[in-house]
């Protein structure tokens, strides 16, 4: 005698319309929010590396943040500089003027106060601020770094000789600025002490040859400073153009651990539809399935 | 010599067996719906014989009894398989409500928070000296304690819905267990008279089964009919005609319910059914993702304040703690708040004196407590990464188990269908035959009667 099967083929198949109808259901959440996991065990180790995917991201932005605050910076404050050389080009040729021994003493008083000026207009450049910090004090940015005494022109420094290091990518940072002490009175060639110098020159009328000298190896200094910024500029450029590959890299590998293949969602549902209506098509016949007893009467 | 009225006494006792073998196909076809319901069949037997002289007589037949059929060993495994799809899905239903406070893909989870407080940290370093920047700060400190807050919270709620429903359960099995004692005496008072039993185990089982959706239930023969439920750790549930309710009572620590059996705490020794599922999230899940919580909020704050006071703030001053300084890891996440508003007193600088407010040295080292092990070994990040992948993995694998759980289930059910299921074309093909054998017995003592009627004829 053969096995007797269970005469209830219900079970059976509200089992197997449940499960088509699961199917359905996961493949039009799938084609719905494009992704394959919806909730973390759909895929636990994709839900865990999602959240570092998600952390890396959002760090990067910050970084490529961080960058254009500081390019705005390194912009003002290498523009800045560009303005000091050209005040010093200037006080090189009025110094040179000045030296001319053909040059009466009354027109040398008159380029000493033209010298003065410059200085005045040096001192307020190495002041200029960005968003609200001076730009060349040092870490101490609310202070105004220089002052100049009104009798002799000697310049004072109030800053510190300190300098900041930012985080433009990860483990990677670039020094954020140049102490005013190093750009503009560096021992090498002091730019506030070489106009002041020139400027008592040309009132005194002694030691011209030294002052324009010392003018020129000011100019030349400040040409080395200013490469600083200039390389700083160059990094976080570079580390720009890094930063935005590794989010088009970062949202790549974000896709690839939840994103759905939508050609294979959508056959998906194509075929749990299909499984679908076959068992409710069975089950309908089950249903209206004639008994023996439909015969009997 | 045999008699006519013999015959005909056999043909009328056929007819009154018939009877009721049509009476049980009628019942069986009458509850081919019922759940529970084991078909019955009639047996028909021999009536005992006759000596007349040297002739032995048949006396025809009787219908013996009627038996319920069913498959005990095959109901044991639908109740134990019962009660380990009972636990999956309470353990399911709490655990897909906790990862839903994890859903980072849907953007929901601490990963946003955390990431904006480092962040805020990085634009600091950038711009140590501006206020806005520093303000940034102080927000995102105070979105993260709330998130932390929150999640904590939700997870409490969770937990103590899961005690309410532990109590629940718990009024379920004793409503259940006091019936089951009721039905077992119908049972063991059936047996003892000889009747057909099998409604009374219909019954006793689909409550059993039932049982089994909310606790490990034993069963033991007590040899009368009857049958003795205990967990399968051993406390008594049914004996005989008498029930054991199970109660609840507070526990003092952490003030949810502990489940007693007869004075003692069964607690943790439920391992099956609903109950088992509800204490497995109640009493283990929710902890740990809280421990983790707590944890990381704990190991992060602390590390913060530490940092934050080692440098110096924008009034040169010495930094204070960021966030409230918390005792102890436990109740972490839940308590954490922010200790400060003024932002000001972030310290981003690492030297004292008002003339180095544009010193980021010490905002540097607070953000590089990103990529530091300051919590359980690992940075905070990658420590919340893995309590999502534990908490994500441990319902997928109660749903792996869930799904061949209930394959298993359905397969076990078809069995015991094959055997007690009541089948319309069988029951049809059943009727057919005793009409047929009644119609005959029918004929047989019209037969019969005409004899007897020439009997009597052959008289007059």
């Amino acid at each position: 005698m053969s096995v007797r099967l269970n005469p209830d083929l219900l079970p059976d198949l509200l089992a197997s319309i449940q499960k088509s109808e699961q199917n359905e259901n996961i493949a039009t959440q799938e084609l719905s929010s494009g992704r394959t996991a919806n909730s973390p065990s759909d895929n636990p180790a994709a839900a865990a590396a999602i959240v570092l995917n998600h952390d890396q991201t959002s760090q990067d932005s910050q970084f490529l943040r961080n960058i254009s605050a500081l390019q705005g910076r390194f912009q003002v404050a290498d523009s800045t500089i560009s303005n000091v050389v050209e005040v010093l080009t200037q006080a090189l040729s009025l110094g040179t003027e000045g030296a001319n021994g053909t040059v009466s003493a009354t027109d040398r008083q008159a380029i000493a106060t033209e010298v003065q000026g410059l200085l005045t207009q040096t001192v307020g450049l190495a002041n200029t601020t960005y968003q609200g910090a001076y730009l060349f004090g040092g870490t101490n940015v609310n202070a105004q770094p220089f002052t100049v005494d009104s009798t002799t022109g000697a310049a004072t420094y109030h800053g510190n000789p300190n300098t900041t290091s930012v985080e433009i990518s990860n483990g990677n940072s670039i020094t954020a600025n140049v102490p005013g002490d190093q750009l503009f009175q560096n021992a090498n060639g002091s730019v506030l002490g070489a106009l002041q110098d020139l400027y008592t020159a040309l009132n005194t009328g002694n030691n011209m040859p030294t002052a324009v000298s010392e003018v020129q190896s000011a100019l030349s200094q400040l040409d080395v400073q200013r490469v600083t910024y200039g390389n700083a500029l160059n990094q976080i450029n570079l580390s720009e153009s890094f930063l935005n590959q590794d989010q088009l890299n970062l949202s790549q590998q974000e896709n690839t651990l939840e994103g759905a293949d939508l050609s294979v969602v959508a056959s998906n549902f194509s075929q749990a539809q299909l499984a679908d209506q076959a068992t409710l098509s069975a089950t309908s016949r089950v249903l209206s399935q004639k008994t023996l007893l439909d015969y009997l009467a | 010599m045999g008699s006519l009225s013999a015959s005909l006494n056999i043909a009328t006792q056929s007819m009154l067996a018939e009877q009721g073998a049509i009476e049980t196909s009628t019942n069986n076809i009458a509850n081919a719906n019922t759940p529970g319901y084991s078909r019955q069949v009639p047996n028909f037997e021999e009536a005992g014989t006759i000596q007349i002289g040297t002739l032995t007589f048949g006396t025809g037949v009787q219908l013996g009894s009627v038996t319920s059929l069913r498959d005990a060993v095959l109901d044991l495994r639908v109740n134990q398989e019962t009660q380990q799809q009972g636990q999956l899905n309470a353990f399911l239903d709490g655990g897909q409500q906790i990862q839903e406070l994890f859903n980072e893909t849907s953007g929901t989870g601490l990963q946003a928070p955390l990431s904006a407080f480092f962040n805020s940290l990085s634009e600091l370093a950038s711009n140590p000296s501006d206020l806005t920047t520093r303000q940034n700060v102080v927000t995102s400190a105070q979105n993260l304690a709330t998130a932390f807050n929150q999640t904590s919270n939700n997870l409490s709620t969770l937990q103590r819905n899961t005690d309410l429903a532990v109590q629940q359960s718990v009024s379920q099995v004793n409503s259940l267990t006091a019936q089951i004692a009721q039905v077992n005496q119908q049972v063991v008072a059936a047996t003892k008279t000889g009747e057909n039993a099998g409604p009374f185990q219909d019954q006793r089982q689909q409550l059993i089964n039932q049982l089994s959706n909310y606790i490990d239930v034993s069963e033991i023969d007590a040899g009368d009919g009857g049958l003795t439920l205990t967990t399968s750790s051993g406390s008594a549930l049914v004996v005989g005609n008498q029930s054991f309710a199970l109660s609840t009572q507070a526990n003092p620590a952490t003030g949810l319910q502990d489940v007693y059996a007869n004075g003692a705490d069964i607690t943790s020794q439920i391992s099956g059914g609903a109950l088992a599922g509800q204490i497995q999230i109640r009493d283990q899940e929710i902890p740990s993702v809280q421990n983790s919580l707590d944890t990381l909020a704990y190991n992060l704050t602390t590390s913060v304040n530490s940092q934050n006071r080692a440098g110096f703030d924008l009034n040169g001053n010495a930094g204070g703690n960021l966030f409230t300084p918390l005792t102890q890891a436990p109740g972490a996440a839940a308590s954490v708040t922010i200790a400060l508003t003024d932002p000001t007193l972030i310290a981003a600088s690492g030297t004292a004196g008002l003339g180095n407010t544009g010193d980021n040295s010490n905002a540097n080292k607070l953000l590089a407590l990103q990529n530091q092990d300051i919590v359980g070994g690992q940075t905070p990040l990658s420590y919340y990464s893995d309590t999502v992948f534990k908490i994500g993995n441990d319902v997928s694998s109660a749903q792996t188990t869930e799904q061949a759980g209930s394959q298993t289930l359905l397969q076990l059910q078809n069995l015991q269908g094959g055997v007690s299921g009541v089948d319309i074309n069988e029951e049809a093909a059943n009727l057919v035959r005793f009409q047929t054998a009644y119609q005959a017995s029918a004929q047989v003592a019209t037969v019969i009667n005409t004899l007897l009627q020439t009997t009597i004829n052959m008289v007059t």
